[in-house]
């Protein structure tokens, strides 16, 4: 493309300061209330900026509602939520991290054998996950709820974790097939003429060659399971097994709305995941596009 | 004596490509044929019986035929909900498709700097959770304390503050407003991906013929991006229809059944008081129907190019 006449430089500059405005401008309210006190939100309702910032939100959430501190000190109600975020954030982390990992294994041999394994059969799997990554999880949800409950799998992280997997798996393989067939066959193939199996060439050859679509799925998925609310939502109700977003949830239904908390909460159960897309976006920018558009 | 024969290697004790393929998709299988298929092949089966707490403590469900069916069919909220599913639908999708069209093209432009942190920050929607989504954009919506009356009260747009969650209209607006923010970024960044396979020379070769930037969008970018946005179009169309996180966090349906979609309404069926799981897979069959055909097209659209 040719150079830009100055009013088309400007035009540019302001049209990208839009879709910025559109991309972070949102967040902006979280920050700003999540950094000052209730008394100080409400003392002004017309006021865009906090008359003085805190910490203390951050602080009473991190530690369960422990470290109160001057401004909380004669708070009488605290929500549920606070009290449960911390085990919640570690459930969390148990989850996604096990969704991940569980999801990648199982996804990585199918879609080998779709992409490398020329089988009739095989790519109907493709098929078969394009039509599954649009079932509606609401579907999925009511029944699983009765089978959890006959098979003891309601209130266990277990069970949340067995029903993401089961969800996220056909996304995972539309992910890893394109990765998988974009490697070169050379490689496979002087692998197996040096005596190599076809399992051992998998392993020792497509998989090292495939890891940033590795990276990408297991991103991709963590991300998901981090976000997840319906599964988990469903499946438990005991505290000790909640994950994040049914804690967070919680807030909805509480009969006094701390906003500067709420805030507060949602800074830190969007940090992880946020924090992952920033700094691993080219494999999730890559990952994302195989899995919409490749098959 | 020395004999010829070669030596056992593994290759020779190995499975056929068949063989392999078997025993490297069975974990898969096993997973997805029990936590996919038969559920949901169940709930249509749950959805022909009579199922609520008192049955599922019992363990006897009885056979209910189409009760579930007609008593859905027959109460005016779920055609409510699919009514404003319909409206949500169409209204995000459109939004999410003309707003990534043109932040796609806007970052496809490289020539001012500003553009490369544009870029970076493409995902910063994509990497909040749905449930925070909706709680921070109930936070914004607020009547009392939240930031959209005061920017606009600022700014002198309103004088006394808005109800928005108060008004069916504005409610349904939000909910909108909180879903497109959130879900956009995946468009855009398909579209970025699609104009990237765009050959320059194409725009270059229209620009000396004298083609105006909106001509060259008209007449190249779209005819090549139309097999990418009938992708964005399958599948933003179906995951709108399942929109629940935001309804949950935001509106919970209200104000009155103003934000009843059919995710929700399935929802409040089968796990709120009464719990009437039989008619909430009911509800979850026929949304699954619906959507069934959209999973055959786009099936076909993306399975097309894999043939090639």
């Amino acid at each position: 493309m040719g150079r830009l006449s100055p009013l088309g430089r400007v035009g540019l500059w302001l049209a990208n300061l839009a879709a910025l405005a559109f991309l972070v401008l949102p967040l902006l309210p979280v920050v700003l209330g999540a950094v000052q006190s209730e008394k100080s939100l409400q003392a002004d309702v017309r006021a865009l900026l906090p008359r003085q910032t805190t910490l203390a939100n951050f602080r009473l959430v991190l530690s369960g509602g422990a470290t109160r501190g001057p401004i909380f000190e004669q708070v009488s109600y605290l929500p549920k939520s606070i009290e449960r975020f911390p085990a919640a954030f570690l459930n969390s982390m148990v989850v996604a991290a096990s969704v991940a990992l569980l999801t990648l294994a199982l996804a990585a041999l199918s879609a080998y054998t779709v992409a490398r394994l020329d089988i009739r059969w095989v790519r109907a799997v493709v098929s078969l996950s394009l039509v599954a990554r649009l079932l509606p999880l609401i579907v999925l949800m009511v029944p699983l709820y009765v089978l959890f409950r006959r098979y003891g799998l309601l209130n266990s992280l277990s069970g949340v974790v067995l029903a993401e997997v089961g969800f996220l798996l056909p996304y995972a393989i539309l992910i890893l097939v394109p990765y998988f067939a974009s490697l070169p066959g050379e490689l496979e193939d002087a692998a197996r003429i040096d005596g190599c199996t076809r399992f051992a060439a998998f392993w020792r050859i497509v998989l090292p060659l495939a890891a940033p679509g590795l990276a990408a799925c297991a991103t991709i998925v963590f991300i998901l399971s981090w976000h997840e609310l319906l599964i988990p939502l469903i499946v438990v109700s005991r505290p000790e097994a909640m994950t994040l977003p049914v804690v967070l949830a919680g807030l909805v239904s509480d009969y006094f709305v701390f906003f500067t908390l709420m805030m507060a909460i949602c800074l830190l159960g969007l940090a992880p995941t946020l924090l992952l897309v920033l700094l691993l976006q080219k494999y999730v920018v890559r990952g994302l596009v195989a899995g919409a558009l490749k098959g | 004596m020395a004999t010829l024969e070669p030596r056992p290697t593994a290759r020779s004790r190995e499975p056929s490509a068949g063989a392999l393929a078997v025993l490297l998709n069975l974990p898969a299988g096993v997973v997805l044929v029990l936590v996919l298929a038969w559920p949901v092949l169940y709930a249509g089966w749950l959805s022909l019986h009579e199922v609520s707490l008192r049955q599922l403590r019992s363990g006897e469900l009885p056979f209910a035929g189409l009760a579930n069916y007609a008593r859905l069919f027959g109460d005016d909220v779920f055609w409510l909900s699919l009514r404003h599913t319909v409206v949500f639908v169409a209204v995000a999708v459109a939004l999410e498709v003309v707003i990534g069209l043109a932040i796609a093209l806007v970052i496809d432009d490289e020539r001012v700097a500003l553009s490369r942190l544009t870029r970076v920050l493409l995902l910063v929607p994509w990497g909040v959770p749905p449930v925070v989504n909706g709680l921070l954009w109930s936070f914004v919506f607020n009547a009392q304390y939240g930031y959209l009356n005061r920017a606009l009260l600022a700014v002198g747009a309103i004088r006394e503050p808005v109800n928005w969650l108060g008004d069916p209209t504005l409610a349904m607006g939000a909910v909108v407003t909180a879903y497109v923010w959130r879900t956009t970024p995946f468009n855009i960044l398909l579209y970025h991906a699609g104009l990237r396979g765009i050959p320059r020379d194409c725009y270059e070769a229209a620009a000396v013929d004298g083609a105006s930037g909106w001509a060259r969008f008209w007449h190249i970018s779209l005819p090549l991006l139309r097999p990418v946005i009938a992708v964005t179009l399958i599948l933003r169309t179906t995951f709108a229809f399942m929109v629940f996180d935001e309804i949950f966090a935001i509106t919970q349906g209200g104000p009155g059944n103003a934000t009843w979609v059919a995710g929700w309404y399935t929802y409040r069926a089968a796990f709120q008081p009464p719990f009437n799981i039989g008619l909430g897979s009911a509800s979850a069959w026929v949304m699954a129907l619906i959507l069934g055909a959209a999973a055959l097209v786009y099936a076909r659209l993306v399975g097309r190019r894999l043939e090639a």
